[in-house]
């Protein structure tokens, strides 16, 4: 392929942020090369690890100890984060490594999120890649909700498919509750709703909303609808090793429309492979992946797809 | 690059599923090149050649799509297919039993609705096939309301719909939902047997995705079954397992890993084991929280004492789940504690086994972790229909 260099205008970069609930289905991969391929068609690419108790991309692209860490900037050893970017091995990507050292950075606090999630804008990049970590802690929702592409990965597994709804379920909940901080007189509404066992037997988001509407008016649920619907995410069902496997985002797409009102889309899936799993155990740089894999092929599909959006 | 594959999710199950349409013949000759051994693209492009008047053409794809149906398994897809090809051209009694033929000896899948299209010989599978009309919904559409007069048996084809039961009062009207359920691809409903009783419908049935039905009405039904008692036996055998696939579609959860990891905050009461002391009153939140047990971050108000003798200590926890108004009381012991660093200030991460928890209690902590009854189902349902090999 033959590499570019964008001469776009400068502005802020478009954040990706890559997450999906379940530990070992692949997010770290998927960012790497994601990572790489937005840097082979020419994007200024920032890859960011935000698996704040866990990080280990760094890993992935072959650096052991990473010479800076987002710690430093936490710490405020480095002022912005362009000091604490690393760059690799691939042109226009640059790696800024997450730390597993310091457990305080695991839980910063929200204003300490913030100020990060404005660092990423700041950065002189076209895109920025932020790998989060497993699970669905507000850290995780905050990083992904803030994202400008919302990219949810699972695995072709009932358990991985459950906690990827289960993340864009808590990421709904995250955006319901933020939302109704700033106005105080929904938040008992919401919760009296969102209780499975509810006497008004209320049991999808679009049954909340009515709810709000009939009991609040129309005026305090369009915020709640317009919050909802900003949360658009992608999913991406990595290590496929058969057709009907293909078919585990398409689960997680219908059941989160019926029951969040969240308008997903289905991006495809990446085929499972041996290659990765290898060079993950050897700590070999996998943009080094034999560029005939379909997995890295695949990735490259998503990444133009995402670049339509 | 292996376009083949990842085009396949994202396009051909869309075609399947009705989200996208292609109505070019020769854009869809391309994909049968592409995916030339799936049933449901061949039985799309079927309706497309009827559509563009290529009826030569177009019985020959339903017909494809019938053969590939069988090799999967999926008997009512088959027979479906295959009906349209004969609406084309009039088959002959040997196709005909050829057909049935290809039925008995196809490898099923051992679902309800294969037993009993199986379960007929050739004289009984046409009588009661020739009679199935086909129906085609929108997402959102309405297949039969409450109240409706049951007089119409239905299989699912194709997509998903949702069944919403209401308890009934005795003036007619309805009150409160009872439960709701998903039927997918092989399901069937309908409340027509025994045929000797009148039903009214105690459902609303609405479509989730596109759907594809095929129905028999219950006189016709009624009909095939007075010339052919073996069709009752089947259908009251039918009738029977639509009551164990209801039971088992409500109870069915995944209960394996699931864990929340949102944060949920936590009022603690830590028995001290001295007789007579004080309980220890903290504040503190989850960061990972299962039915099993909980890990808690206390509150930056516990700084005195190390971590190590928190262990072996029992506790009685508050929970306030993010989603419910209520607050769980669980009884629980410290089964290991250690020291962090927390908003700038030393304090104690507790794991917690849980000991005691009320039923209820239980029940809304299933809900949390795993998503409601409904949501559950409907995960299960489509696993089913789109995963299961």
């Amino acid at each position: 392929m033959r590499e570019e260099q964008d001469t776009e205008m400068e502005s802020a970069p478009i954040i990706w942020a890559i997450g999906g609930g379940k530990g070992g289905v692949g997010k770290s991969v998927l960012s790497t090369i994601l990572s790489f391929w937005l840097a082979r068609m020419g994007k200024r690419t920032v890859l960011i690890d935000v698996d704040l108790g866990g990080a280990n991309l760094h890993t992935l692209m072959g650096i052991k100890n990473p010479p800076r860490t987002l710690n430093d900037f936490i710490t405020r050893k480095f002022k912005s984060l362009e000091d604490i970017c690393i760059d690799t091995e691939a042109k226009n990507l640059r790696l800024i490594s997450g730390s597993s050292e310091v457990l305080s950075l695991a839980n910063p606090h929200f204003s300490q999120k913030v100020k990060l999630i404005n660092h990423f804008s700041m950065l002189d990049a076209d895109y920025v890649v932020i790998d989060l970590g497993a699970g669905t802690s507000f850290n995780v929702l905050d990083f992904f909700l803030a994202a400008h592409e919302k990219i949810i990965v699972l695995t072709p597994e009932p358990t991985s498919i459950q906690n990827a709804y289960i993340f864009v379920r808590n990421a709904v909940y995250r955006r319901l509750s933020r939302l109704c901080s700033k106005s105080p007189s929904l938040q008992p509404l919401v919760k009296i709703a969102m209780d499975p066992k509810n006497e008004f037997k209320i049991r999808t988001v679009k049954e909340l909303l009515q709810f709000i509407q009939e009991s609040g008016g129309k005026d305090a649920a369009e915020p709640l609808e317009k919050g909802i619907g900003e949360i658009r995410p992608v999913v991406i069902t990595n290590m496929v090793k058969s057709n009907k496997e293909k078919n585990a985002g398409r689960i997680v797409q219908i059941v989160s429309e019926k029951y969040l009102m969240i308008q997903s889309t289905d991006l495809g899936s990446v085929s499972y492979d041996r290659q990765i799993f290898a060079m993950v155990s050897d700590m070999s740089p996998l943009i080094r992946l034999d560029q005939s894999s379909h997995a890295f092929a695949n990735i490259y599909d998503v990444a133009t797809k995402l670049l339509k959006d | 690059m292996n376009d083949r594959i990842h085009k396949r999710n994202s396009l051909v199950n869309r075609i399947i599923d009705g989200s996208v349409t292609v109505d070019s013949v020769t854009k869809f000759e391309d994909l049968l090149k592409a995916f030339p051994n799936d049933p449901g693209l061949h039985r799309i492009y079927g309706d497309l050649l009827k559509k563009e008047n290529s009826p030569n053409a177009a019985a020959d794809a339903y017909g494809t799509a019938a053969k590939l149906f069988i090799e999967s398994g999926m008997t009512l897809q088959a027979i479906v297919s295959k009906l349209f090809e004969w609406q084309i051209f009039k088959p002959s009694q040997q196709e005909e039993q050829a057909f049935c033929s290809a039925l008995h000896q196809a490898r099923h899948i051992d679902r309800a609705v294969q037993r009993f299209f199986t379960g007929m010989t050739y004289p009984e599978m046409m009588a009661f096939i020739t009679k199935l009309m086909l129906e085609n919904f929108p997402a959102g559409g309405s297949v039969k309301k409450f109240g409706d007069e049951e007089n119409t048996f239905y299989f699912v084809v194709s997509g998903a719909l949702e069944e919403t039961e209401y308890h009934r009062l005795e003036t007619g009207g309805r009150i409160r939902k009872k439960s709701t359920r998903n039927l997918i691809e092989n399901d069937f409903f309908g409340e027509i047997y025994p045929f000797g009783e009148e039903n009214v419908s105690q459902s609303d049935i609405k479509t989730i995705t596109r759907v594809e039905l095929a129905k028999i009405s219950k006189s016709n039904l009624i009909n095939i079954c007075r010339k052919n008692p073996n069709v009752k036996l089947l259908v009251g055998n039918l009738h029977k397992s639509r009551s164990e696939f209801v039971e088992k579609k409500v109870t069915r959860t995944v209960r394996k890993t699931a864990r929340q990891t949102l944060p949920t905050q936590v009022n603690l009461k830590i028995f001290q084991n001295e007789t007579g002391k004080v309980p220890l009153d903290l504040v503190g939140f989850t960061e990972d929280i299962s039915l099993g047990g909980a890990r808690v971050v206390l509150g930056t108000k516990y700084q005195t004492g190390h971590a190590d003798n928190l262990t072996g200590k029992h506790v009685k926890l508050k929970i306030s789940l993010p989603t419910v108004s209520v607050r769980l009381s669980i009884l629980g012991t410290i089964v290991w504690s250690k020291k962090v660093y927390f908003e700038g200030k030393n304090t104690a991460v507790v794991g917690v086994q849980f000991n005691e928890m009320t039923d209820t209690d239980r029940r809304v902590l299933e809900d949390y972790h795993y998503g409601s009854a409904g949501e559950q189902n409907l995960i299960w349902s489509l696993w089913d229909s789109l995963m299961e090999k």
